[in-house]
């Protein structure tokens, strides 16, 4: 269960600094006082997680992942933000009763996951890779799955104008 | 470059990759410091004016002086700035600028990382930028700076929808994202290009361009008669000198990226002219795009800031559409 055999790759070197970037940044939102803090370094998370997809040659993904999340929301989040107050939270008062049974669960949780992704047998079912995983992604998008495709569309349409019909309305008070 | 992932990281394949980082940033900043000399040359030509000659032989040097005076003057934090960010920001500026310039194909052979997305990686990178930026404004606790970050955050959201929208007609024309063989299905003659049968998508793709450079005639965010200078008010010394670092490498991303996209790339003119190296026809390509960027800067009125979105969202989204219908109803025509 212990013998981790690891060829130290280029690639096994970026998996590793990535995923300690993402626990990193998910850990700093946590206990960041300041909001606009958190926002960023939630999109440090965002940013590790594509770096991932990357390794996993999901290229796409990846990149959409950063264009959509860290271009498009956080900066959502971050305009929201500052639009607002600017001092942080003061600090709470700590509770040690809870926060060492907090620690004890999240100790055994580690456990447990641990235990069984160590354990687990992985099926290792190959299914033919094509090196040009985004035109398979398009294809599969306007043929098998066109429908459902077409309907998000028309369901993102709908919150589209809504969100525009309920703006409109703050704006003229009448 | 590609081969080097797949061994393991020895020392030596470690030196390549710092090696050759290194490598782009030396050139990265010459191409700046040059960059900068010449648009005040060229600009200085076409107002009549002799532009900067003093220091160095023809003012050559003049760019490695005003940097060496920004390096040395002193570095300022305001005091009811958010510490951390302040700092953080043109760091945060700079990175993804630098990485972005990874992806890009100079000749068949020299392109340091062969992507799938090739466009795709651009554009998300960039997105990591403008966050900087509005980090910066909200960081310098300071209304003009603030002002500033948000407009200019505002302006390269809206201008990404269009620069994005035309590309795709380009890569309905290739059937790939990769800027390599984007290239590659422009060869031939120059009319093979597509910057003349996507000559819609090209007129769109050049305008968002300028306006994702936050340069003239679309750059708000530092306007300054309204803004005294933008996101970066407070910033001075070094720090000013990362987001103006930023800024042009960004005019070096987009020069390379037009060249690629709708200039056919190390591809030359006639086929009768292959025995010219690749990378000069794409070096020439590129000098001729960053010309005009500062040509358009010369000439062109600033737009008002209600008119801006306006043009991004009425104008160029539209046109945008309609130029990948047409590239879809001519692929459908003529095969």
């Amino acid at each position: 269960m212990f013998n981790f055999n690891v060829e130290f790759t280029g690639e096994f070197v970026a998996f590793f600094i990535l995923s300690v970037c993402a626990i990193i940044g998910a850990v700093m939102a946590i206990n960041f006082t300041k909001v606009v803090h958190t926002a960023l370094s939630i999109a440090f998370t965002f940013i590790a997680l594509a770096g991932l997809y990357v390794l996993l040659e999901a290229e796409f993904l990846a990149f959409v992942q950063v264009l959509l999340y860290v271009g498009a929301i956080t900066i959502l989040m971050i305009f929201g933000i500052m639009m607002t107050k600017h001092d942080g939270e003061g600090q709470e008062p700590g509770r040690p009763l809870l926060e060492t049974l907090a620690a004890i669960g999240c100790v055994c949780l580690f456990g447990i996951l641990f235990y069984g992704i160590r354990n687990a047998d992985f099926p290792t079912e190959t299914i033919a890779f094509s090196e040009d995983n985004t035109r398979e992604i398009g294809l599969q998008l306007f043929t098998r799955y066109a429908i459902p495709f077409e309907l998000v569309s028309v369901l993102l349409t709908v919150a589209f104008i809504g969100a525009i019909a309920l703006a409109k309305r703050e704006e003229d008070p009448q | 470059m590609q081969h080097f992932w797949d061994q393991p990281l020895s020392w030596g394949n470690a030196g390549i990759f710092i090696a050759s980082a290194v490598g782009i940033l030396a050139v990265v900043i010459i191409f700046v410091t040059y960059a900068i000399y010449f648009e005040r040359k060229f600009i200085g030509w076409m107002q009549f004016r002799k532009g900067p000659n003093r220091t160095g032989p023809l003012g050559l040097l003049q760019t490695v002086a005003d940097v060496s005076k920004l390096l040395l003057k002193e570095d300022t934090i305001p005091k009811k700035a958010d510490r951390g960010l302040f700092i953080l920001a043109p760091a945060l500026a700079f990175v993804p600028s630098f990485a972005v310039l990874a992806f890009i194909p100079y000749t068949l052979e020299l392109q340091f990382a062969d992507l799938n997305v090739g466009f795709l990686y651009y554009v998300a990178l960039s997105g990591i930028t403008t966050i900087a930026i509005v980090v910066a404004g909200w960081a310098s606790n300071n209304k003009y700076s603030l002002l500033g970050g948000m407009r200019s955050a505002a302006q390269m959201i809206s201008y990404e929808v269009p620069l994005v929208m035309s590309v795709v007609g380009v890569v309905m024309m290739s059937g790939s994202l990769n800027l390599r063989e984007i290239v590659i299905s422009q060869s031939g003659y120059f009319w093979h290009w597509n910057f003349i049968p996507q000559i819609l998508g090209f007129g769109i793709f050049l305008i968002a361009a300028v306006s994702e450079l936050n340069r003239t005639p679309f750059d708000l965010p530092e306007a300054e008669s309204e803004l005294v200078a933008g996101y970066h008010v407070e910033y001075s010394g070094f720090r000013f000198a990362f987001f103006m670092l930023t800024e042009y490498i960004y005019v070096y991303a987009i020069a390379c990226l037009t060249t690629i996209l709708f200039l056919g790339g190390w591809n030359s003119p006639i086929p009768q002219l292959d025995f010219v190296p690749g990378l000069l026809w794409f070096f020439l390509k590129f000098a001729v795009i960053v010309f005009s960027l500062f040509w358009i800067r010369a000439t062109f009125p600033r737009l008002r800031v209600d008119q801006l979105m306006g043009m991004a969202w009425k104008v160029l989204l539209p046109l945008a559409i309609l130029n990948i219908f047409l590239t879809a109803v001519g692929i459908e025509i003529m095969g």
